[in-house]
């Protein structure tokens, strides 16, 4: 049965669905039945979540940053997303183990430090959304303007906030946040069809979730979910680092973790052993940091296990805590589906199989399900697919501070999205027009134990004897579990001003004021860009028309012509020119060879050319 | 703070005002209002991000989260029958008060073999509790249905209190 068309059809709109990951970043769309990742030319779909800030004024982003990581250690931004939405101190423990540089900026705000510039989380993560954005555009021939970006479930407000603004900042219309576990759901039940309870145990690389949803008539409704921000398989890596650190000869110059070079070796190399421990039972390492000595390891696949069993056994306590927030009991569990790159973890599979009694489903790559997933979203938010729909939930209860610093829960955790509850406030005192309220979210009972979320000014009252005036304060938490609050004083109807003053994250006046910023450093950074890459392609023409040169049997003139045009173009190399003057050196030179009958060289410099474009 | 309550849930659902509700008509109706109101489904009309359907879908959202937990759907009801009688009947028998302290003090105590007919016990008083408080509501007699709710908070705190020994 068709609807009645309300309005002129549309053409189907573009909207990818992106994940977000703390290694890894790549974005999906939605195609027939199915979805399908977006891969750049070489086929690859996955972005590293990196970005390296060359000194030479080039920003690399993806591969070309991970390609820098152990020359610019210092200066190679990763894992950006266990800092975003949090606050310095909260993440000062683990900023001591990251080769780059973070400080405390204002309000307490974590900030990238790289030479004299201080990058927020949310600029950093923009690079990398970017960067995506073009692999996207690249793949599909069009542009991209919007998206559905997902974050961990246990993200809490501020943290999802930040990815909107990080998104927003890339140049993204971010139509929703969407939890990790529950696209990678729709990954695995793509049109809903199949009925059932499904355990979906998400391990990335730094964070950890896990969701139970009920799939039924097309409806994904998630029950409950419960994680950990802080648990991944980068915590796997540093286990395994810290004992390759050991191994390192003690008299290095300066300690290991205040060289960038050794933590970023020693982390990589971590990696790789992690890797290899998923296929066999023993690997051996041998790493050699030249000056800085060499170490050898031999690791069996038993001593990683016993290393890394406490925080697998933590990752089981928030499965059997979701199930149990869930209703259920763990045989109610129709299906168990794996999602993360940290879920090829043998033991992680096994200890997974023994709580559930179920095998894990593993058919969608784990590195892929999430962005597959939102994709499907991205499809049903464009207004193309009305089949299915997502019901998700809030993931921590959100409060305000009463009176002597306790928190009084307005809406728990698992209510499903979106939920809101009023409240009315009064004043205390004859007069008074301005009431603060505390937001908090988190389990605990005493606000100093939750997350501040907000200051909330209630501005605007009217003057009245204490007590009278009747403040109806609305907490509504959005379809992608951002706190929405109004004020409505009842006697009067007036809309209650409200300032909402953010502890964490941008004000909205900075994420203005960075996407004005953006904009001039996009042209900034292309200029760059753009002067390298004519640099390159400059030099490759004197290499070349010198080699065809001395090949060639030209008549005097020609040579002459040519030898004349190489050199102009190669005393504008060596000096300081800038691109134009080095593009218009270009094309006098192909220019000058083009009118020669013979074509050795012109051929020969578009040979040249080819090569240059293609490295 | 005063709290102020949400849109009666029996009505945002359609539902008669009534304890006993069939809880397979009650799921089927939570998901087709939600495909009719849920934002996602008016992405494409003006309404796409107006305050007005996030509203709608939160209410009906809450009121799924009343009517589904049958303590909460008779909490609901009482309130519609007898608005503040929660309120007025917070005093309870000290005799009951006495034997809910006794109860507490064997959940605080049980351990080993001790906590799995405790529960059954305490499980069993729930389903009691609920079996009269239908009782009361069917007799109209709402106040000794809200010291009932209250009652039954004991039983049901007893029953949390042991689960986290366990």
């Amino acid at each position: 049965m068709s609807e009645p068309a309300a309005s002129p059809p549309t053409k189907p709109r573009l909207v990818v669905g992106i994940d977000l990951g703390t290694t890894n970043s790549l974005a999906a769309i939605r195609a027939g039945k199915g979805a399908r990742v977006l891969r750049d030319r070489d086929g690859e779909p996955l972005v590293p979540s990196m970005v390296c800030f060359h000194p030479d004024g080039r920003v690399l982003v993806g591969r070309e940053a991970k390609a820098l990581r152990l020359e610019l250690p210092d200066r190679t931004v990763f894992s950006v997303k266990r800092l975003i939405g949090r606050s310095a101190s909260e993440v000062a423990a683990e900023a001591r183990r990251l080769p780059y540089r973070v400080v405390a900026g204002e309000r307490d705000l974590p900030r990238i430090r790289i030479g004299d510039t201080a990058w927020s989380p949310e600029a950093i993560s923009a690079r990398v959304l970017q960067q995506v954005k073009t692999t996207a555009e690249q793949a599909l021939g069009q542009p991209v303007q919007a998206a559905v970006v997902t974050v961990p479930a246990w993200f809490d407000d501020a943290q999802r906030q930040a990815t909107k603004d990080a998104a927003a900042l890339a140049g993204l219309d971010c139509l929703r946040i969407l939890n990790e576990p529950t696209a990678a759901a729709l990954a695995y039940g793509i049109d809903g069809t199949q009925d059932g309870t499904v355990l979906v145990y998400d391990l990335g690389g730094g964070t950890f979730d896990v969701s139970i949803l009920r799939i039924e008539d097309g409806v994904f409704r998630v029950l409950a979910t419960a994680g950990d921000t802080h648990l991944g398989g980068d915590d796997f890596d540093l286990l395994l680092a810290d004992r390759i650190l050991a191994a390192l000869p003690k008299a290095t110059a300066k300690p290991p973790v205040d060289d960038p070079f050794v933590l970023q070796s020693v982390r990589s190399a971590a990696e790789g052993l992690k890797i290899r421990l998923s296929d066999a039972t023993e690997a051996e390492l041998q790493l050699d940091l030249g000056p800085r000595g060499t170490a050898t390891l031999r690791v069996t696949r038993a001593e990683f296990e016993g290393a890394i069993a406490p925080l697998v056994q933590r990752t089981l306590d928030c499965v059997q805590r979701a199930v149990k927030d869930a209703g259920l009991r763990l045989e109610q569990i129709d299906d168990v589906v794996l999602v993360g790159g940290s879920t090829r973890v043998p033991l992680v599979r096994e200890r997974l199989r023994q709580l559930t009694g179920k095998p894990p489903h593993t058919e969608v790559d784990p590195d892929l399900a999430v962005a597959l997933g939102a994709s499907i979203q991205a499809d049903v938010l464009a207004g193309n697919d009305r089949s299915l729909l997502l019901l998700d939930v809030i993931p921590l209860s959100l409060g305000i501070e009463t009176l002597g610093g306790a928190t009084q829960k307005l809406i728990l955790r698992n209510s499903t999205i979106p939920t809101s509850v009023t409240e009315e406030f009064s004043t205390g005192v004859d007069d008074q027009t301005a009431v603060d309220l505390a937001g908090y979210q988190g389990e605990r009972e005493l606000a100093q134990d939750c997350r501040l979320l907000g200051r909330f000014k209630l501005r605007g009252i009217p003057p009245m004897p204490a007590g009278l005036p009747r403040i109806a304060v609305t907490f509504l938490v959005d379809v992608d579990g951002v706190l929405r609050v109004t004020a409505r004083e009842q006697r009067t109807g007036a809309e209650a001003g409200i300032q909402i003053v953010p502890t964490f994250g941008l004000s909205r006046d900075e994420v203005r004021r960075m996407m004005l910023d953006s904009i001039e450093h996009a042209q900034q950074d292309y200029a760059a860009r753009e002067a390298i890459d004519v640099r390159n392609k400059a030099a490759a023409m004197v290499r070349g028309t010198q080699k065809a040169l001395a090949l060639a049997e030209l008549p005097p003139d020609q040579t002459y012509a040519v030898h004349k045009a190489v050199k102009a173009l190669d005393r504008l190399l060596a000096g300081s020119a800038d691109a134009a003057a080095l593009k218009a050196g270009c094309d006098e030179l192909t220019k000058v060879t083009a009118t020669i009958a013979d074509d050795v060289i012109s051929s020969a410099v578009t040979k040249a050319l080819r090569e240059e474009e293609g490295r | 703070m005063i709290h102020v309550p949400a849109p009666d849930p029996f009505t945002v659902f359609g539902m008669p005002r009534s304890l006993d509700l069939d809880e397979r008509q009650l799921e089927t109706r939570y998901l087709r209002l939600s495909r009719e109101c849920h934002p996602d489904q008016h992405r494409n009309t003006d309404a796409g991000d107006c305050i007005a359907v996030l509203q709608r879908s939160a209410e009906i959202n809450d009121a799924w989260k009343v009517l589904r937990d049958p303590w909460q759907r008779a909490r609901a009801l009482l309130e519609l029958l007898s608005p503040g009688a929660l309120d007025r009947n917070k005093k309870l028998d000290p005799m009951f008060l006495g034997e809910a302290l006794e109860l507490a003090e064997a959940v605080a105590g049980a351990h080993g073999d001790r906590i799995a007919p405790l529960r059954t016990r305490l499980e069993a008083a729930v389903a009691a509790d609920y079996d009269a408080l239908r009782q009361d509501l069917r007799r109209g007699d709402h106040d000794a249905a809200a010291r009932r709710i209250h009652m039954s908070h004991y039983h049901k705190k007893a029953l949390l209190d042991l689960d986290a020994k366990s």
